[in-house]
C-alpha cells in the first residue's frame, strides 16, 4: 500500500514477539492471525461486545479497536494465558462449574474482563458484577450463570490466596 | 431526516451576504476540507470534501446545484454526495432575512444518507451536521467581513 | 451406578472453549487461503444501471472480482424450503448476486476475492457502481397498498402469500357478549448470534469435491440445497459446521453468500474465506418477527372465551428465506388459541414482500408472535370484564383430562396439565399479598406492576408427514449412530448439530444410563456431513425430542446386539440375561456375567458370535416422532415503572417451565434464561429500525440494543415435568420456551403498572419514550 510495515514488540502470555505488521493492522488481527491465538475472537467491530478484551498492562483492552502498532512494549495476556486444561484458571473453573458459558463465543472476552474486574474488587456483588459486565455482551446466557461463576471464582481466589498466605507465613 | 440550522450574521447587508456565498473562492475555503470546488456549468459545481462524521471519516464528491434562485432572498441548494461510507442526498432551502443589525440566514434542509452513514453513523448525523454548518457559516461570516474591509 | 439422566452436570464441551481451543469459522487457516467480501447495496431498491471494476481490478492482491452477470447460468438460484401449501406462494427467484436491481439494502452486488483480510476490502472500496434509485416498499401493510412500490414487478401488490386455517363466522365476533379487539406490532429484530456467519471454501479439482465450512444450524439442509445451486454431487459436496458461536435462527438459512463462496473456490481452485462483518450481518443476515397482528377475542362476561380471529400481515422481506413462509402461517397460525380451550378460531395471514432484509424463524419462529397475541388479548378481555388475570387462564385452560387435546384447528397437543406450572409459579410469589403490595404501593404513587404469561408452544419438528403436507422441502426426522469400539469407547453420530445447546453432555447423559458406561467413554461427532449420513438439523427446539429419541433408540439396539452376544458366550437364553450398569447377567446367577467393555471386544473380534449375527457393535437408528411436542409452563414478572422517567425495572422475574423430561437441569436452567433475556430483550430493547426510504438506521451493537447483564435481576426458575408420549425421553423443546413466554408477560407487567393511567397498550420496544409519552397521555394526567 506504499506504507512500510512497522515493528511491533510485545510481551503476549509471557511470551516475547515481535514482527513487522501493516500499520493499520488490528491488535485483534494481530494476535489471531500473526500469533495464532485464536481464543480472542471479534463480535462487533465497534467495540461493544467485548469478545476480543484482553489484559494489556493490567488494563482490560477491547482488541478489536485498538491497533497492533499501539500495543508495541506492553505486556498482553489473552484467554491462552489465563490457564490450561490442567491447570485451569479460577475464572475458567468458575465458569465451567456455573455453566457460564453456552456457544463459548464471547467466553474469552467475558473472563479477560472478569478477571480484570475481579483484580479490582476480589468480592464482589451480584450488582458488582453485572455492572463490571456492562462491556461485554453474551446472548446464549441470559447473563445469571456468569454471574454465578464470577462468585465462584471469587471464591475460588479467595481460598487460593488464604494457602499461599499459610505457605508464605 | 430534516435539519433546520440559522445563523445570525451582524452588521451585514444582505447584498454582501448573497455576493458572498456565490463567490466560488469563499465557498471553497468555507466548505469543510475542500480539496476541489469547480463551476461545471452555470450554477452546477463539482466539489470534493474530506468529512469527518464521528466513526465515519472519509471523502466524498460532491455534485451541488444552485436552483430557484430569487436574488437576495433565497435559493435551494440541491447536494448529491458519494462517499466510501455511503451517500448523501440534501435539499437545502436558504432563506436570508435582514433583521435589525444585520441578516439572519435560514437552512431548511431535507437529507438522505446511505450506506455506514445510516446504518451506523445516523443517531449523530444530525449533531455532526449542526457542528459542520455552524462552521461552514462562521467561515463565511469572516470571508464577508474581510471582503467588506477590502 | 447413579442415573445420568435428571443430573445437574457440568458440560463435556467447555474445556476447549474455556481455553481458547475452540475452533470457530475464522479460525479456520488453509495453505493459499484468500479472502473473499461482498459489495452490498446501499439503496433499498435501485436500478444497476453499471458496475464498473477496471479501478478495481488494479488494486494490489486482487485476484477476482465477480457480479451478478458474471454468475448468471453459473450458480442456480437460491431457493426457499418452505412451500406452505393452498397459500397461492410466489416465490420471486433469489440469485446469488443481484442482477440488474437491488431489492433491499445489503443485496449483494459483487464479489471480490483477494490476497489478504485488509486488501479485499481495498478493493471494494473501488469498485463503481451507478444505481438509479426506485421507490421502496417498506412497511408491509403500505406495501400491500394499491399504487405501492412492487418489489418483484410480477407479484401484484407484492403478496407473496395468502394463508388461511379454521373458521370464525362474523356472528361468532359481533354476536358475542364481550369482543376485545387489538392490533399488536410485533417489532423487527436480529438475532445477533454473537458470531457473525461465515464460509470458507475449498476445492480439489483432482477428485471434483468440494468442502465448505460454513455456519450452519442444519449442515445436511446446506448440504442439499447447494448441491442443487452448485450443480454438485451431494457426495462429493461436504459440509462442516465447525464450533459456531450461536444461531438462534440466523444460521438455518442457506444464504447466497455460502454458495457463492463455494462457487469461488472452484472457480479459483483456491481455499477462499469469508468472514461477515457485523454491520453487514445487520443487513444480510435474516431477521426475525416482523408482523402486525389483528386480533378480535370474543366471549361471555363470565370470561369463558368463545372465539378468536386474527389477522397476520407479515413482512418476509424482499426474498423468501428458507423457512420465511412457515413462520407467519404454519407456526404461527395454528397456535393462536394458545393454552385455552377456545371452541373456534382462524388466522389468515398475508406474507409481504418489501424493500428490507429477508426475515426467517428467529428463536421461537411463529410462537413468541401468537403467544403474545393470545396473552396480550387475554389480558385485555379480563380487565374489560373486571377479572383477575389468573382467574381468566385458569377457567379458559385445555383441561388436563382433555389431552391429548385438540385445538381448534385441529392441532393435537401432546400432553399437558397446565393448572402445575400455574400453581407453582403462585407459590414463588404469593400472588395475593402481592397484589395487596401493588395497591399500598399505588397509593404511594409507585407503578408496580405484575404481568403473566401461561404459554403453550408447538416445537420438536416433527412428523415428516406432517412436514410434507404442510410444505417443508425436508424430512424433519433425526438420525443417530452409535459406534462401540473394541475398547468400549463409544462414538455417537446424530444429526442435529450443536451450537451453544451442550449437546454432546446432554446426549452422553442418554447413552451413558443406556450403555452403562462412563461420561467420559463417550465422545460424539456432529455437524459433519460426511460422518453424518443424514439429519434435519437444529432448530424448533428439536434437538433432544427427535435427536434424542434417535440416539435414545440406536443405544438400545446396541444393547440389544450385546444381549445376545452376551447370551451366546454364556451359554443362555437371551432372556435369562440381565442388563443393568453396564453388566450382563445371567438372572439368579450373578457370577456368570460379561461387562460392556468385554462384549464389545467379543464383537469386534468375531471370534465367537451366534451363527447368523454379523460382526462390529454398530447400530444406526432413525427416528420420526408421532407428533410434535407441546411444552407450556407460566412465567410471571413484577416490574416498577419509573412514572417520572418512563423507565422500567424488572423486580422479579418467576419461571415455572414444563419441558417433559428435564436431561440436565442446568443446562436446561441455561436455556431459560437465554430464552427469556432474548424475549425480554424484544419487549424492552431491541428493534431493527428502517427509515422511509428503506435505509437500515440499525446496523450496529451502537444503535441495536442488546440486553445487558445489569437489565435483569436473578430470574428464579423451577420445572415441572408432565412426559410427552411421542418420544422414547418424554420429553419437550426447552430452546424457545423462555423467547415465547417473557415477551408477553414483560409487557402485560408494565401495562399493568400503567393501570392507574388507563394505558392499554404500547408497540414494542417500551423505551423510557414511548412509556412516559403513554403516562403523560393517560387518564388523569
Amino acid at each position: 500500500m506504499g506504507i512500510q510495515d512497522v515493528s511491533v514488540g510485545v510481551i503476549v502470555n509471557g511470551k516475547e514477539r515481535c514482527a513487522e505488521v501493516e500499520p493499520r493492522t488490528l491488535l485483534v488481527h494481530y494476535l489471531r492471525d500473526g500469533l495464532g491465538l485464536k481464543g480472542t475472537h471479534i463480535g462487533c467491530d465497534t467495540s461493544q461486545c467485548g469478545a476480543c478484551t484482553v489484559m494489556l498492562d493490567e488494563a482490560a483492552v477491547k482488541s478489536c479497536t485498538m491497533l497492533a502498532v499501539q500495543a508495541d512494549g506492553t505486556e498482553i495476556t489473552t484467554v491462552e494465558g489465563l490457564g490450561t486444561i490442567k491447570n485451569l484458571h479460577p475464572i475458567q473453573q468458575g465458569f465451567w462449574e456455573e455453566h457460564g458459558l453456552q456457544c463459548g463465543y464471547c467466553t474469552p472476552g467475558v473472563m479477560v474482563a472478569m478477571v480484570a474486574l475481579l483484580k479490582e474488587n476480589p468480592n464482589p456483588t451480584d450488582e458488582e458484577i453485572r455492572i463490571g459486565l456492562e462491556g461485554v455482551i453474551c446472548r446464549c446466557t441470559g447473563y445469571q450463570f456468569i454471574v454465578n461463576a464470577v462468585k465462584h471464582a471469587a471464591k475460588l481466589m479467595a481460598e487460593q490466596n488464604i494457602e499461599i498466605e499459610e505457605v508464605l507465613s | 431526516m430534516k435539519m433546520e440550522h440559522s445563523y445570525s450574521f451582524k452588521g451585514i447587508s444582505r447584498e454582501t451576504l448573497w455576493k458572498t456565498i456565490q463567490d466560488k473562492e469563499v465557498l471553497r475555503k468555507a466548505l469543510p476540507g475542500c480539496k476541489v470546488f469547480e463551476e461545471v456549468e452555470d450554477n452546477v459545481f463539482h466539489s470534493i470534501l474530506g468529512i469527518n462524521i464521528g466513526p465515519i471519516k472519509g471523502e466524498f464528491t460532491a455534485d451541488v446545484q444552485q436552483v430557484d434562485k430569487q436574488e437576495p432572498e433565497s435559493y435551494r441548494l440541491l447536494v448529491h454526495a458519494k462517499g466510501k461510507p455511503g451517500e448523501i442526498e440534501a435539499d437545502a432551502a436558504m432563506h436570508m432575512e435582514e433583521t435589525e443589525d444585520g441578516v439572519t440566514l435560514t437552512c431548511n434542509a431535507d437529507v438522505e444518507v446511505t450506506g455506514l452513514l445510516a446504518s451506523i453513523g445516523q443517531r449523530i448525523v444530525g449533531g455532526v451536521a449542526k457542528v459542520v454548518i455552524g462552521q461552514f457559516f462562521k467561515d463565511i461570516e469572516k470571508e464577508t467581513k474581510q471582503m467588506a474591509e477590502m | 451406578m447413579v442415573k445420568h439422566v435428571g443430573a445437574r452436570l457440568k458440560r463435556k464441551e467447555d474445556p476447549k472453549l474455556l481455553t481458547g481451543n475452540g475452533n470457530f469459522a475464522d479460525d479456520i487457516q488453509l495453505p493459499g487461503l484468500l479472502h473473499a467480501a461482498i459489495l452490498r447495496s446501499p439503496h433499498a431498491h435501485a436500478l444497476i444501471r453499471k458496475i464498473n471494476i477496471e479501478k478495481a481490478l488494479q488494486a494490489p492482491g486482487v485476484v477476482a472480482i465477480y457480479t451478478g452477470k458474471d454468475l448468471e447460468g453459473k450458480i442456480g438460484r437460491i431457493p426457499s424450503s418452505w412451500l406452505v401449501p393452498d397459500a397461492n406462494l410466489k416465490e420471486a427467484p433469489q440469485y446469488p448476486l443481484a442482477i440488474d436491481r437491488a431489492r433491499y439494502v445489503g443485496d449483494g452486488i459483487a464479489l471480490v476475492i483477494a490476497e489478504g483480510r485488509y486488501a479485499v476490502r481495498d478493493v471494494l472500496d473501488l469498485i463503481e457502481v451507478e444505481y438509479e434509485t426506485l421507490p421502496v416498499a417498506v412497511n408491509q401493510k403500505e406495501a400491500m397498498a394499491e399504487h405501492a412500490p412492487l418489489v418483484h414487478d410480477d407479484i401484484e401488490n407484492n403478496i407473496a402469500l395468502h394463508w388461511k386455517a379454521g373458521e370464525v363466522d362474523d356472528a361468532d365476533i359481533d354476536g358475542a357478549e364481550v369482543v376485545v379487539r387489538a392490533s399488536f406490532n410485533v417489532q423487527r429484530v436480529a438475532p445477533s448470534a454473537m458470531e457473525t456467519r461465515a464460509a470458507i471454501g475449498q476445492y480439489n479439482p483432482g477428485s471434483g469435491e468440494l468442502t465448505l465450512w460454513c455456519t450452519s444450524q442444519n449442515p445436511h439442509i446446506h448440504r442439499m440445497v447447494l448441491s442443487e445451486v452448485l450443480n454438485i454431487s451431494e457426495s462429493k459436496l461436504q459440509i462442516i459446521v465447525p464450533d459456531m458461536g450461536g444461531g438462534f435462527g440466523g444460521k438455518i438459512g442457506v444464504y447466497p453468500d455460502e454458495a457463492l463462496i463455494g462457487y469461488a473456490a472452484r472457480d479459483l481452485g483456491r481455499p477462499v474465506k469469508w468472514v461477515e462483518e457485523r454491520n453487514e450481518h445487520f443487513s444480510a443476515s435474516n431477521h426475525g418477527r416482523d408482523e402486525i397482528i389483528d386480533v378480535e377475542l370474543a366471549g361471555k362476561s363470565d370470561g369463558t372465551l368463545t372465539a378468536i380471529r386474527v389477522r397476520n400481515t407479515a413482512n418476509l422481506g424482499a426474498y423468501l428465506s428458507t423457512m420465511g413462509p412457515g413462520v407467519a402461517t404454519i407456526d404461527f397460525g395454528l397456535m393462536i388459541t394458545g393454552a385455552y380451550a377456545i371452541p373456534k378460531a382462524s388466522c389468515e395471514t398475508f406474507g409481504v414482500y418489501t424493500n428490507t432484509t429477508p426475515t426467517d424463524a428467529y428463536r421461537g419462529a411463529g410462537k413468541p408472535e401468537s403467544t403474545y397475541q393470545i396473552e396480550r388479548a387475554i389480558d385485555l378481555f379480563a380487565k374489560k370484564i373486571g377479572m383477575d388475570p389468573i382467574e381468566i387462564r385458569r377457567k379458559n385452560f385445555a383441561k388436563k383430562e382433555d389431552f391429548p387435546y385438540t385445538n381448534a384447528q385441529g392441532l393435537v397437543y401432546d400432553s399437558g396439565d397446565y393448572e402445575k406450572p400455574l400453581n407453582k409459579a403462585l407459590e414463588m410469589i404469593d400472588y395475593k399479598k402481592l397484589r395487596e403490595e401493588q395497591a399500598n404501593q399505588r397509593k404511594k404513587g409507585k407503578l408496580i406492576g405484575i404481568g403473566i404469561s401461561t404459554y403453550v408452544e408447538l416445537c420438536g419438528f416433527g412428523p415428516s408427514a406432517v412436514a410434507g403436507a404442510i410444505g417443508f422441502q425436508g424430512g424433519v426426522w433425526e438420525n443417530s449412530t452409535v459406534r462401540v469400539h473394541p475398547s468400549g469407547k463409544v462414538n455417537v453420530y446424530t444429526g442435529t448439530s450443536p451450537h451453544g445447546q451442550g449437546h454432546d453432555t446432554t446426549f452422553s447423559q442418554v447413552v451413558a444410563d443406556k450403555l452403562g458406561i462412563p461420561m467420559e467413554d463417550i465422545d460424539f461427532v456432529f455437524n459433519d456431513t460426511k460422518a453424518i449420513s443424514m439429519g434435519w438439523g437444529t432448530y424448533g427446539s428439536r434437538s433432544v425430542a427427535v435427536g434424542g429419541g434417535a440416539v435414545s433408540m440406536a443405544a438400545d439396539r446396541i444393547v440389544d446386539k450385546a444381549k445376545k452376544i452376551a447370551a451366546h458366550e454364556l451359554e443362555v437364553s437371551v432372556d435369562e440375561i440381565d442388563f443393568s450398569n453396564g453388566v450382563f447377567q445371567v438372572k439368579g446367577a450373578p457370577s456368570k456375567r460379561r461387562t460392556f467393555k468385554e462384549i464389545a471386544k467379543s464383537a469386534n473380534m468375531a471370534w465367537n458370535l451366534p451363527a447368523d449375527m454379523e460382526p462390529s457393535l454398530e447400530k444406526q437408528a432413525f427416528f420420526d416422532p408421532s407428533n410434535f411436542v407441546y411444552p407450556f409452563g407460566t412465567h410471571i414478572v413484577i416490574v416498577e415503572v419509573d412514572k417520572d422517567t418512563g423507565e422500567i425495572e424488572i423486580k422479579r422475574y418467576i419461571a415455572v417451565d414444563d419441558v417433559g423430561r428435564v436431561i440436565n437441569p442446568l443446562t436446561a436452567e441455561g436455556q431459560v434464561h437465554g430464552g427469556i433475556a432474548q424475549g425480554v430483550g424484544q419487549a424492552l430493547w431491541e428493534g431493527i429500525v428502517y427509515n422511509d426510504a428503506g435505509q437500515l438506521l440499525s446496523g450496529s451493537f451502537m444503535d441495536y440494543a442488546m440486553p445487558k447483564a445489569r437489565f435483569f435481576p436473578r430470574i428464579e426458575t423451577a420445572f415441572t415435568e408432565t412426559l410427552s408420549p411421542v418420544n422414547p425421553l418424554g420429553a419437550k423443546g426447552i430452546g424457545e420456551t423462555g423467547t415465547t413466554a417473557s415477551i408477553p408477560a414483560v409487557m402485560n407487567a408494565v401495562i399493568d403498572a400503567l393501570e392507574p393511567y388507563g394505558v392499554k397498550d404500547i408497540e414494542m420496544p417500551l423505551t423510557p419514550e414511548k412509556v412516559w409519552r403513554a403516562i403523560q397521555n393517560g387518564e388523569g394526567n
